[in-house]
């Protein structure tokens, strides 16, 4: 009897990963863990002591590209040759399903690196044919299974054996077909063939949705660069941190009110008042590599004198991808957080946390 | 009904039974033909946040507390193949054993409104779970009462001390749309009955793709017999294991 009554003290299974580093340090990994994480939906910039965003940021996050909405996308049109030779090796191009839900239903995914990936449940995989791997969540009897497919193999050419039945499988086995999130981006030529190329399929080019917000008189967290895990009376440690700033994310008030039936949390002990912050959130499909330009810019802005001690980036990815870094799986058990978030200090020490949910493994 | 199916596309649920229940205590009742989804609604709705439409499937609830009601489960011309799931409702243990041994359905329905009068025994739970029948446990009267609560607490954990929490499907049996609540709101009433986290889950998605698929092999597997009937007797014995082996698999 007393073991239901132990697993309901117990959260399900999530992770916190957090690491230090500084931003100019050469071996530092911070565009590293931006760029392994390929899918982001919401990116949000709390900058304490601030009131207005200055102007270079501004046009940063104002800069930030435009992503592709394709309904009815066949997967086998991913994998034409044409595809291949005109965005996948050339540049990096992100696809991810839309709509899908990981734990139920099939989901694709192609990765800048040029891999397929597939997560389809049982009777998909045994209808299409293609080689996986069941998924590692799943129990004892597989009900998932991930295909992975690597599309700039060279032995993945058009005459080659692997190209034709992948295309056969997807074309004529079982044809799956999503509404796909698409993006390229490509550090030379102009980036606007997608749209020619999907011009038969319904092709919609949206820009990242920007909101901005002042939030005033808010308790703040003390922090000291060097000490992860803060110092009784002098600063707070990374996990109070991290749940402080989800409490402020998601506008919960701090007070701890008695009238108040939402939630009794507090700012953790030591904090300040301060005036005003600013809230930058931005939702779209974003790509790594914007964000690394937008981190850049975050650094800058310690170069002149601030009075904030340390802004932060949070950059949430989608609760039904296939992947969360890398090619590590992602499952949805109770929640499908995948996230990290960068705490950039005066001196550009940084914090990184990467909080990942049950059906996850650890990031790089 | 059509409110209550609307609710549940957005509350997160991609498949839906209607049950039809039969109570045999009543005067002599027909099992009539189940609604079809298209009456109610011309094109099934999509569910929010995926692309997928609504499965609506029909299953009848056999409450039996005598013997002889289980033979309408033998007999072959009513109504009864036309349901894509059959659950029956034992009220005693006598029929409980029969229900998890012999009898050709795809639950048996835990009593959860009152406390039950026997109590379970390990091999036909084990029998049950060999043969891919699955234990039903209802959370709406848990909602309404506050008495029917401790009960369905109470049978919930006694059966999972039995069956260690192997072959369970939660569902609700709602009525009004309020009654409704959520697949993972659900799970996690599944880890107060003593279910792990991952067979809670389990409860509310692949334990009932199981129920549907067994209620499919069923539906396919009584005609396949039906039509062995006829042949030679040696053929007959042939055939009878591998429709077993098809049940289980499912």
């Amino acid at each position: 009897m007393s073991a239901p009554l132990r697993r309901l003290q117990q959260a399900p299974r999530h992770l916190l990963v957090c690491e230090k580093g500084h931003a100019r340090h050469e071996r530092s990994r911070h565009a590293a863990h931006v760029r392994d994480h390929a899918y982001n939906c919401r990116v949000s910039v709390l900058i304490p002591e601030c009131g207005v965003l200055p102007q270079v940021l501004k046009s940063a996050v104002a800069d930030l590209g435009e992503y592709y909405v394709v309904r009815g996308l066949s997967v086998h049109q991913l994998v034409a040759h044409e595809f291949v030779e005109s965005f996948v090796r050339k540049g990096s191009c992100y696809a991810l399903a839309y709509n899908t839900r990981i734990d139920q239903d099939n989901t694709a995914a192609l990765l800048p690196t040029g891999k397929l990936i597939l997560s389809v449940d049982k009777d998909t995989y045994e209808e299409l044919g293609l080689q996986g791997r069941p998924s590692r969540y799943s129990g004892k009897k597989p009900m998932r299974y991930i295909i992975t497919i690597d599309l700039t193999d060279s032995s993945f050419h058009p005459d080659g054996k692997k190209h034709k039945r992948v295309l056969w499988a997807l074309k004529e086995k079982k044809p799956l077909e999503f509404d796909f999130l698409l993006a390229w981006y490509n550090s030379g030529a102009e980036g606007s063939t997608l749209m020619s190329y999907f011009s038969k399929n319904q092709i919609q080019a949206l820009k990242p949705k920007v909101t901005f917000s002042t939030l005033r008189d808010l308790q703040c967290p003390v922090l000291q660069s060097n000490e992860l895990q803060g110092k009784p009376e002098e600063s707070c440690s990374t996990e109070e941190l991290f749940e402080w700033l989800g409490a402020v994310l998601n506008q919960v008030n701090l007070d701890n009110v008695s009238s108040s039936f939402l939630s009794t949390y507090c700012c953790p002990q030591p904090n300040t008042i301060v005036d005003q912050a600013f809230l930058c959130t931005i939702t779209g499909f974003i790509i790594p590599e914007k964000i690394i330009q937008l981190l850049e810019q975050l650094c800058c802005y310690f170069g002149e004198p601030k009075l904030a001690q340390w802004l932060t980036l949070t950059v949430h990815g989608f609760a039904d991808s296939p992947v969360s870094w890398r090619e590590n799986e992602h499952g949805f058990h109770k929640g499908g957080e995948n996230l990290y978030n960068f705490v950039i200090f005066r001196n550009l020490d940084y914090w990184l946390q990467m909080a990942l949910g049950t059906n996850d493994d650890c990031p790089p | 009904k059509k409110f209550v199916l609307l609710r549940h596309i957005f509350v997160g649920y991609s498949a839906v039974a209607l049950n039809h229940i039969i109570d045999f205590k009543e005067k002599k009742q027909e099992i009539a033909k189940p609604v079809s989804p298209s009456e109610l609604f011309p094109s099934l709705p999509i569910v929010q946040g995926t692309s997928k439409r609504l499965k609506v499937l029909t299953r009848l609830t056999l409450v039996v507390s005598d013997p002889s009601h289980c033979n309408l489960l033998r007999s072959t011309s009513t109504n009864i193949r036309l349901y894509d799931i059959i659950a029956v409702f034992p009220k005693t243990e006598k029929l409980f054993h029969i229900a998890c041994t012999t009898l050709d359905v795809d639950l048996v329905c835990i009593n959860v409104t009152e406390k039950l009068p026997f109590y379970f025994r390990r091999p036909p739970v084990n029998m049950a779970i060999d043969r891919g029948i699955y234990f039903e446990l209802l959370y709406t009267p848990a909602i309404k009462d506050s008495t029917m609560r401790r009960y369905t607490i109470s049978n919930a954990i006694s059966l999972m001390q039995i069956c260690k929490g192997k072959n369970i499907v939660i569902s609700s049996a709602a009525e009004r749309p309020l009654e409704l609540r959520g697949p993972y709101d659900v799970a996690n009433l599944g880890l107060l009955f003593g279910l792990s986290e991952g067979e809670a889950k389990a409860a509310v998605s692949t334990n009932c793709r199981a129920t549907m698929l067994h209620g499919e092999t069923r539906k396919s597997a009584c005609g396949v017999v039906y039509t062995v009937k006829k042949l030679h007797k040696i053929e007959e014995e042939e055939t009878v294991p591998a429709c077993k082996k098809a049940k289980t698999q499912a």
